[in-house]
């Protein structure tokens, strides 16, 4: 279970300041599959920082199952986000010096998987979001959907209990993005994995459990949890 | 659990593979040629006092030189000294001389210079002189009206003297006049010219010992005695073994007779290494710094979103000083190669000194210093900006 206290993130530049977050409050619980939706530059990718242990709000608090993750050292936190997250940027990402299959198997070998597994892990969840054909391509080689696509593989790759995807179908057609919503639904289902993901679609409503809708860096709106997911529509 | 290590060698082999080509080449080339700088000047200065105690050794002392004790002109019984000292173990040869400063004469012009009287063979068994033969013969143990001259001093006809003893122009079969300080002269007949590039030898002249000795009134005496050592680089033993042998005369090695001169040379040179080597080894920093700082502040972005996938930032720098660990090693490779193209030409093709041509003597430690040097210097260079950018905020890292 995700807790966000009150949280603050004030960027300053010089004399200006921007108030990015000006006090949210959140809490999302195991197993949930959560929207973040709002205009631009209402302070999604910020939020989804702060809970992605990527940044610091500038006030607040952030507990995660319990863990005050805020008060973790660099290197506690380092290790928190190789063993229990995934994150897809909303700019990808990328190492471009690694092909994708290496991209997406890089944190495994850190975390000291066995060759053969995470190779055939890797190739595996590569394949679901279909880019079988494109695993020795290096990002320069690779459009911008499918360089989404490798982003949301290498996150999912060690099944994290916790998903964190920033726009995850902002590059994707919508065939394509309703095959990545399936593929999210099914391990959020299945492996009960908890997921927080910011989107600008209406459509994407329909996977989501709640939607939480931002307004210039305060929650305009929270939709209590509909228990009952109703099956993913057949149409976009 | 995993190995850091492994994950490092794993990026920083898959940043080499895969970055670019043109950075790491020119990378490679610059420590290659850093490291032949660190190591040309000293093998050329090597060279030089390499050349200076050969030539000492080879034409001038030999390896240990006997010389009358204090208050003598002349060291007495020198035959059954030789003996004595041809007995000991390791010792190759001796070879008496006696010294005089006379004055040459030939055809109207004179030059004032050294002559040495030798016994022939005995010569031959210490120095080189006999195999450095320009022109004629070396002298025989019989010859009594025969002279070998240096090549500086029978000069060249028409050459200006430049400060040097020259008779300019002797030619073998000339004859020259010798003015002896007690003042008899004789008439030789020059029986060789020998050029050994060391100057003291090429501006006198050998004659006999027997001659000599009978011209100065001399009996079984001696200015000094050369003596030669099996192998070179170990004066100092032999020295105290002469010594152990009960020898009364001065025994000197080639080292300390040559101090006042070589010991100031050599001495000199290394000041002017030292320095050059300290330059060379500020430039070699600031330069491997400043390449790999960039390399490194390129792929800022990169180190960003490493951390922020869960990397820690003790194997992304390590990853870093691997990559450098590598660069360094393939170019101190590279460097190698090149030192040893440059000194194969250089032996080819010397460089000629005052003292001779100088071949490059490339001295193990001065290369491991490189080596050393360059390491030490490339790891600190590849670790600092490795360890800035590793502690950066995540964020601004992937921002760029
Ligand atoms: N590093 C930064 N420095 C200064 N201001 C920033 C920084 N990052 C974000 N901001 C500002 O904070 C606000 C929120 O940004 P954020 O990226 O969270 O918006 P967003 O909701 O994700 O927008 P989008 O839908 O366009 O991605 C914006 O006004 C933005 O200009
Ligand atoms: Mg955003």
């Amino acid at each position: 279970m995700i807790v966000a206290e009150n949280l603050t993130r004030v960027y300053t530049m010089g004399r200006v300041e921007v108030r990015a977050l000006r006090g949210v409050s959140l809490e999302v619980e195991k197993g949930e599959f959560v929207g973040i939706m709002g205009a631009s530059g209402s302070g999604k990718s910020t939020l989804l920082h702060i809970l992605g242990l990527l940044d610091r709000p500038t006030s607040g608090r952030v507990t995660v199952d319990g863990t005050d993750v805020l008060a973790l050292s660099d290197h506690q936190r380092t290790l928190f986000r190789l063993n229990r997250l995934g994150y897809v940027f909303q700019d990808y990402a990328l190492i471009g010096e690694l092909t994708a299959l290496e991209n997406v198997y890089l944190t495994s070998l850190v975390r000291g998987a066995p060759r053969e597994e995470y190779l055939r892990r890797s190739a595996g969840i590569l394949e679901r979001v279909g880019l079988a054909d494109r695993m020795d391509h290096r990002q320069s080689e690779l459009s911008g959907g499918e360089q989404q696509r490798v982003a949301i593989a290498r996150a999912l790759v060690n099944n994290p209990s916790i998903l964190l995807a920033d726009e995850p179908c902002a590059n994707l057609d919508s065939q394509t993005s309703k095959s990545i919503l399936d593929l999210f639904a099914r391990l959020n289902e299945d492996l009960d994995q908890t997921i927080v993901m910011v989107s600008h679609e209406e459509w994407h409503k329909e996977y989501f459990c709640r939607v939480v809708t931002l307004r210039d860096g305060l929650i305009g709106d929270m939709a209590e949890c509909r228990k009952e997911r109703p099956p993913p529509g057949r149409t976009a | 659990m995993f190995s850091g290590l492994q994950v490092s060698a794993f990026l920083a082999w898959k940043s080499i593979q895969r970055g670019s080509k043109g950075t790491l080449a020119l990378t490679i080339m610059i420590i290659a040629l850093i490291f032949v700088n660190l190591i040309f000047l000293p093998s050329i200065i090597s060279g030089v006092v390499e050349n200076f105690n050969t030539q000492s050794i080879d034409f001038d002392i030999g390896n240990l030189i006997i010389e009358p004790r204090e208050g003598s002109q002349y060291i007495e019984n020198v035959t059954s000294l030789q003996k004595k000292v041809e007995r000991i173990p390791g010792i190759a040869g001796t070879s008496p001389r006696i010294v005089a400063g006379v004055t040459y004469f030939y055809k109207g012009r004179n030059a004032a210079s050294t002559l040495y009287g030798i016994t022939p063979e005995d010569e031959r068994s210490v120095t080189k002189i006999a195999d450095h033969m320009l022109a004629g013969e070396f002298l025989s143990n019989g010859d009594t009206n025969a002279i070998i001259m240096g090549t500086t001093l029978a000069g060249e006809e028409g050459e200006e003297a430049g400060g040097l003893p020259s008779l300019q122009g002797v030619v073998v079969g000339d004859s020259v006049e010798v003015a002896y300080p007690n003042g008899e002269v004789r008439t030789y007949r020059v029986k060789g010219i020998y050029e050994t590039q060391s100057f003291n030898v090429d501006t006198a002249a050998f004659v006999t010992g027997r001659e000599m000795s009978g011209v100065l009134g001399l009996n079984d005496q001696a200015s000094a005695i050369l003596v030669k050592t099996d192998v070179n680089g170990r004066e100092e033993e032999y020295k105290t073994e002469l010594l152990s042998y009960g020898i009364q005369e001065e025994v000197r090695t080639y080292r300390e007779k040559a101090a006042g001169f070589v010991d100031q040379a050599v001495q000199s040179f290394n000041i002017i290494n030292t320095i050059s080597t300290l330059v060379s080894l500020i430039i070699a920093i600031v330069v491997v710094f400043i390449v790999i700082f960039i390399n490194t502040v390129n792929r800022r972005r990169q180190i960003g979103i490493l951390k922020a996938i869960g990397i820690d930032q003790g194997i992304i720098i390590n990853s870093y000083v691997l990559q450098v660990l590598f660069i360094t090693a393939v170019g101190a490779l590279a460097g190698m190669a090149l030192a040893a193209g440059v000194t194969t030409y250089l032996t080819a093709y010397p460089l000629v000194f005052p003292g001779g041509p100088v071949y490059p003597v490339v001295e193990a430690p001065a290369v491991l210093r490189s080596i050393a040097s360059l390491f030490a210097v490339s790891v600190v260079a590849g670790y600092i900006p490795a360890w800035q950018i590793a502690r950066e905020d995540i964020l601004t890292a992937i921002r760029g």
